[in-house]
C-alpha cells in the first residue's frame, strides 16, 4: 500500500517538495492513510491544542473544542459552531469601485463594478485572508461547505465521531 | 443485412431493459458480480488496456487525414467504442467530452426507431452535430457506425472532431451571432451519411455548398470514419480471438467497474457534504451590428452550483437559482451539461484504472427545465454553449478540490479551468479564397493555480486536457493574418500564495485580403469568470480587444522604427497607441464589426486562471522569477504581493526577503484597518438590497432567478431577511 511519512506530507502541503517527487506522488495510487497524518501534520502547524477533526481551507479548521465543534483560525480564533458559515463571522472588505479593484489589478482591463464586486473574508485576529467571493451587488454570502463530518468519520473512516 | 442482435431483443427493448436493470440493482446493466473480472484479473484488465489502444492509435492515424489545424495540431478529437446501447466502455485521449454526447446520439437513434428506418446496417455510417440529440455545439460533428460480427450488433464505434467552420451567421465553429438554431450553420441531425464505409456523395455535396472552408469538414469526416473502421476492425478480431459472448459480458463489466470505481474514488477522495459555489457571465451586444433585438441585449446570468457528496459516493450537481435560457448563442442541452461532467471527472478522478461511461452513471446531474442549463424550447442556440459551460464546471472544480484539500489530498487540488474567448474569422484567404476559420490557439489558456503550486501557464482548457496553441507557422498558412507578437500576459493569472497560469495575447498584422471578418465569441468585460480559491483572487475579467486599422506599419517597419508586438502593461493607454500609427480601436467584446483589410492590426487576449491562497504567503523568491520572465509586473510584486524587488548588478530583479516581510506585517494591519465586521457589512448593504438600488442587469438577474427558484427566492430572503419577491417582481404571482 502506497504511504508516505508525516515529513514527506508536511513538506507537499507546504510546497516544499521537490516537483520530481510531488509528481510522483499525483501519479502513484492514492496512500489511503493520508487523512489522519495530514490532520498530524496541521495538528503540528497550529499553535493551539483542540484536535482538528477536518481542514477546510488552507489555514481554517474544523476541531474539536470542550463539546463544541467550530471551525478556527490557524493563528486560533474561532468562527463558531462549524455548522453555520464561518464567514459570517469574519471580518469584509468589499472592492466595489475601480479605485479599489484597480489595486488588486494594476495592468489590466477592470470589470464593472456595477455588476460584480469582491469580497474579501478576513481573520479579525490574524488578518488572514481566507476566502475571495466574486460576485454580483446584492448576492448572498455563500456557504461554501458543510461536510457530513459523522458520516464521514463514521462511515468513511471507521473512526466514528464521539457524541457531544 | 439487418441488424441481428446477440439477445432475442431488438436494440430499443435491449436499451430500454439495460435501463430497467439499473433502477432495479442500482449496477449497470444488473451486473451485481464482476465475474469476468474475479475469474481472471489479468485477462479482464488487458483487454480494456487493448481497448484503449484501439482508440488512440485510431485517433493519432485519423488526425493525419484530417486538413484542419484544429485536429491535426491542436487536437480537437475523441474516438470511443461502445456496447451495442450506446454506452461508452473505453475512450481515447483528446476531447473527452464527447464520450457521453455521442452515447446519447446513439441512445436516440435506438430509441427514435432508426432498426426500422433508416435500418441500422453493417457499414452504414451515422453523422450527428444536434446538441438536443447528443452533442455540445454546432461544430462538434460526431460519427459512428455499427460493428457487427457474423450479423450480429456487438457494438459502436465513434469519432467526433471540433470542426473549425460550421456555416452559420458568423464564419467560423463558435457561431457566436447565432441567436436561434436556425443561424447556426449546417445542421447534421443523426442522419445516415453513408452506407458500405462509403460516405455518400449527396452529403458531401450539401457540405461543400453550406460551408466556407468544407475541406476542414469533409477530410474531417474521412478521418473520423477512417479510425471509426480501424476501431471496428480491431473490436472484430478481438471477438475472433475472446468469443462473442466473452465479449459482450466484459464489455459491459468494464462498465460496471468503471461505476464502481468512480464511487470508490469519491470514497477515498473527497469528503461527504453539499459544497456550493457560484460564477457569473456577463454579456453585453446593445449596440452591435447583427443582433436582433429579440431579448435584452445586455444580461448577466449568476451560475450557483450545489453539490453533494453522499456517504455512498455519489455526487449531485444542481443548478437550481441560475438563469433562463435566452436569443443568444450560449444556451447548453443536457447532452452537454454531461459533456462538462465527463470531461471534468476523467481529470480529476479517473487518472487510474477504467475510463469509461460508468465514471458518468456514478453521478447526477439536476438541470432545471427553462434555464440555460436544459432549455425548454428546441429552437435555441447552443452554437458557444462553452462560454457558460466553462465558467460552471470551473466551479465544480472548485468544489471538488475542497473536498480533496478537506481530505488532506492536496496535491489534487486544482482551482479549475479558465473562461476564455476565440476569435474567429471569415471573407478573403490570402490566396483570394473565400475562408471560414476559428481560431483554435485558444485552446492554450492559462489553469487555476493548484493548491500547492502555481497553475500552468498557456496550457490549459477545461474541454481538452491534451491542451495545444498549435504553431504559429501552421495558423499563418490557414488565415490572412501574420503574427507580429504572441506572448504572455503578465499578471493575467488571479493572484495569491500560488497564482493562477498565465495566459497569452497575440497580435497579427492583416495581410493579403481586402475583406477580413472578424469576430471574438460572446465575452465581455463586465465580470470576473475565472474565481479563486481558499483566498486567492480571480484572474482579471476578460481584456478588450485592441486593433488599429490603416496603421502605418509598413512605413515603420521601413524605416526601422520600434514596432509594439503586444498591448503593454498600462491599460489606459497600450503599446499600439504609443507606437503605432493609424485609427485605433478598443472594444469590449464581443468583437463584431466591419470587416478589416490587409494593414490592420488586431490583437486578442486570452484568459489566465484564479490563485489560491493569500497573496501576503507567495514566495518573494519566485515572484523575482516571475518578474524577471514577463509573469507579474514589478508593480503587482509590490501592491498586490507585498514583495520588495531591488535589482542585482546586472539590473535583473532579485527579493529584499527583510523589507518584504517587513512590508506584509504592514499590509496585514492595513488589511486589518480597512475591514468591518461582516455582520456590520450585512445591515449597511441590506438597506441597498430593500430598494433594490443595483444596475438594471442586476436587477433583471434577480427578478429571474426569482420567477424560476423558489429556493434561490428562499435563500436570497433568508439571507437578507427581505421579502425578495416584492422587491425584484412587484406585482407578479407568488
Amino acid at each position: 500500500m502506497t504511504s508516505y511519512s508525516k515529513e514527506v506530507l508536511g513538506d507537499l502541503a507546504a510546497g516544499k517538495l521537490p516537483w520530481p517527487q510531488t509528481r510522483r506522488i499525483m501519479s502513484a495510487y492514492k496512500d489511503d492513510d493520508r487523512f489522519f497524518k495530514m490532520v498530524a501534520v496541521y495538528q503540528d502547524r497550529v499553535a493551539w491544542k483542540d484536535p482538528i477533526l477536518l481542514p477546510v481551507s488552507d489555514h481554517l479548521f474544523i476541531c474539536q473544542s470542550g463539546d463544541e465543534r467550530i471551525t478556527r483560525c490557524e493563528c486560533g480564533h474561532s468562527f463558531g459552531d462549524y455548522r453555520k458559515n464561518w464567514k459570517l463571522n469574519a471580518a469584509i472588505n468589499v472592492r466595489n469601485t475601480e479605485e479599489a479593484l484597480r489595486e488588486i489589478y494594476p495592468n489590466s482591463d477592470l470589470p464593472d463594478p456595477e455588476w460584480m464586486e469582491i469580497r474579501e473574508f478576513i481573520c479579525p485576529e490574524c488578518g488572514t485572508l481566507h476566502e475571495v467571493e466574486a460576485a454580483a451587488p446584492g448576492y448572498p454570502i455563500v456557504h461554501d461547505f458543510e461536510p457530513d463530518l459523522e458520516g464521514f468519520y463514521r462511515e468513511w473512516l471507521g473512526k466514528p465521531l464521539q457524541e457531544t | 443485412m439487418l441488424d441481428k442482435p446477440a439477445s432475442a431483443l431488438r436494440l430499443r427493448e435491449r436499451l430500454l431493459d439495460s435501463e430497467r436493470l439499473m433502477e432495479e440493482t442500482g449496477c449497470y446493466d444488473g451486473i451485481t458480480e464482476l465475474t469476468l473480472r474475479n475469474q481472471d484479473p489479468l485477462k479482464f484488465e488487458t483487454l480494456h488496456t487493448k481497448l484503449r489502444a484501439y482508440c488512440v492509435s485510431a485517433r493519432e492515424m485519423a488526425r493525419r487525414i484530417s486538413a484542419s489545424p484544429g485536429v491535426r495540431e491542436v487536437g480537437e478529437m475523441v474516438v470511443a467504442i461502445y456496447t451495442p446501447e450506446g454506452d461508452a466502455i473505453a475512450l481515447s485521449n483528446g476531447i473527452m467530452v464527447h464520450v457521453h454526447t455521442m452515447s446519447r446520439f446513439i441512445k436516440w437513434m435506438i430509441k427514435n426507431g432508426y432498426e426500422d428506418n433508416p435500418r441500422i446496417r453493417e457499414g452504414d455510417i451515422f453523422a450527428n452535430n444536434d446538441a438536443f440529440i447528443g452533442t455540445v455545439q454546432v461544430p462538434d460533428v460526431m460519427d459512428v457506425v455499427p460493428i457487427f460480427h457474423e450479423g450480429t450488433l456487438v457494438g459502436w464505434a465513434g469519432a467526433v472532431c471540433h470542426e473549425l467552420e460550421a456555416g452559420g451567421i458568423t464564419p467560423g465553429g463558435d457561431v457566436c451571432l447565432a441567436q436561434e438554431r436556425f443561424t447556426e450553420g449546417l445542421f447534421v441531425c443523426a442522419e445516415k451519411i453513408g452506407e458500405n464505409d462509403e460516405i455518400r456523395r449527396d452529403y458531401v455535396i450539401r457540405c461543400e455548398r453550406n460551408l466556407r472552408m468544407p475541406i476542414y469538414w469533409v477530410l474531417d469526416e474521412k478521418a473520423k470514419v477512417a479510425s471509426c473502421i480501424d476501431m471496428r476492425e480491431s473490436v472484430k478480431q478481438l471477438i475472433s480471438e475472446i468469443g462473442l459472448d466473452y465479449w459482450m459480458k466484459v464489455s459491459k463489466e468494464f462498465i460496471e467497474e468503471g461505476r464502481r470505481a468512480q464511487l470508490a474514488r469519491t470514497r477515498q477522495l473527497t469528503v461527504p457534504g453539499i459544497y456550493r459555489g457560484h460564477t457569473f457571465y456577463g454579456h453585453v451586444t446593445a449596440g452591435k451590428p447583427g443582433f436582433q433585438l429579440l431579448g435584452d441585449p445586455d444580461w448577466l446570468y449568476n451560475i450557483p452550483i450545489e453539490m453533494e457528496i453522499t456517504t455512498d459516493g455519489k455526487i449531485t450537481m444542481d443548478f437550481e437559482g441560475t438563469q433562463p435560457w435566452g436569443y443568444h448563442s450560449m444556451n447548453c442541452t443536457p447532452a452537454g451539461m454531461d459533456g462538462g461532467m465527463f470531461v471534468t471527472l476523467t481529470q480529476h478522478m479517473n487518472f487510474e484504472g477504467l475510463v469509461n461511461d460508468g465514471a458518468w452513471m456514478a453521478t447526477e446531474l439536476k438541470l432545471p427545465h427553462g434555464t440555460w442549463t436544459n432549455p425548454d424550447n428546441e429552437m435555441v442556440a447552443t452554437a458557444t454553449s462553452w462560454a457558460l459551460l466553462l465558467p460552471a464546471y470551473g466551479v465544480f472544480q472548485r468544489l471538488l478540490s475542497r473536498s480533496f484539500v478537506a481530505r488532506g489530498f492536496v496535491e489534487e487540488a486544482f482551482v479549475g479551468q479558465v473562461n476564455s474567448p476565440m476569435i474567429e474569422m471569415g471573407g478573403e484567404s490570402q490566396y483570394g479564397t473565400p475562408f471560414g476559420m476559428a481560431h483554435f490557439e485558444c485552446a492554450a489558456a492559462g489553469s487555476g493555480a493548484l493548491a500547492i503550486k502555481d497553475g500552468l501557464d498557456t496550457a490549459y482548457v477545461g474541454w481538452n486536457p491534451e491542451s495545444d496553441m498549435g504553431n504559429i507557422e501552421v495558423w499563418e498558412q490557414s488565415m490572412p493574418m501574420v503574427y507580429i507578437g504572441r506572448s504572455i500576459v503578465p499578471n493575467s493569472g488571479g493572484a495569491g500564495k500560488y497564482r493562477g497560469g498565465c495566459s497569452f495575447v497575440s497580435t497579427w498584422l492583416i495581410n493579403k485580403t481586402s475583406h477580413l471578418r472578424l469576430h471574438t465569441s460572446e465575452h465581455s468585460s463586465r465580470v470576473f469568470d475565472n474565481a479563486g480559491m481558499c483566498g486567492g483572487y480571480p484572474a482579471p475579467t476578460c481584456q478588450k480587444h485592441r486593433a488599429v486599422r490603416n496603421s502605418n506599419i509598413h512605413e515603420l517597419a521601413a524605416k526601422g522604427e520600434p514596432l509594439a508586438h503586444a498591448p503593454g502593461i498600462d491599460p489606459h493607454v497600450s503599446d499600439y497607441e504609443r507606437n503605432i500609427g493609424g485609427d485605433h480601436v478598443v472594444v469590449e467584446g464581443p468583437y463584431i464589426t466591419s470587416p478589416h483589410k490587409s494593414g490592420d492590426i488586431f490583437s486578442h487576449s486570452y484568459n489566465g486562471g484564479g490563485g489560491y491562497g493569500d497573496v501576503l504567503e507567495r514566495d518573494p523568491i519566485k515572484t523575482a522569477w516571475d518578474v524577471e520572465n514577463g509573469f507579474l509586473t514589478r508593480q503587482a510584486a509590490d501592491q498586490v504581493f507585498g514583495i520588495v524587488l531591488k535589482d542585482d548588478e546586472d539590473g535583473y530583479p532579485i527579493a529584499d526577503i527583510d523589507a518584504t516581510a517587513e512590508r506584509r506585517v504592514a499590509m496585514r494591519k492595513e488589511r486589518l484597518a480597512r475591514a468591518i465586521p461582516v455582520a456590520d457589512w450585512i445591515a449597511k448593504e441590506r438597506g441597498r438590497v430593500e430598494k433594490a438600488a443595483f444596475a438594471p442587469e442586476v436587477k433583471k438577474m434577480y427578478a429571474s432567478a426569482i420567477k424560476l427558484s423558489s429556493r434561490f427566492t428562499r435563500e436570497f430572503s433568508d439571507f437578507w431577511n427581505v421579502h425578495a419577491r416584492s422587491i425584484f417582481t412587484p406585482g407578479a404571482r407568488p
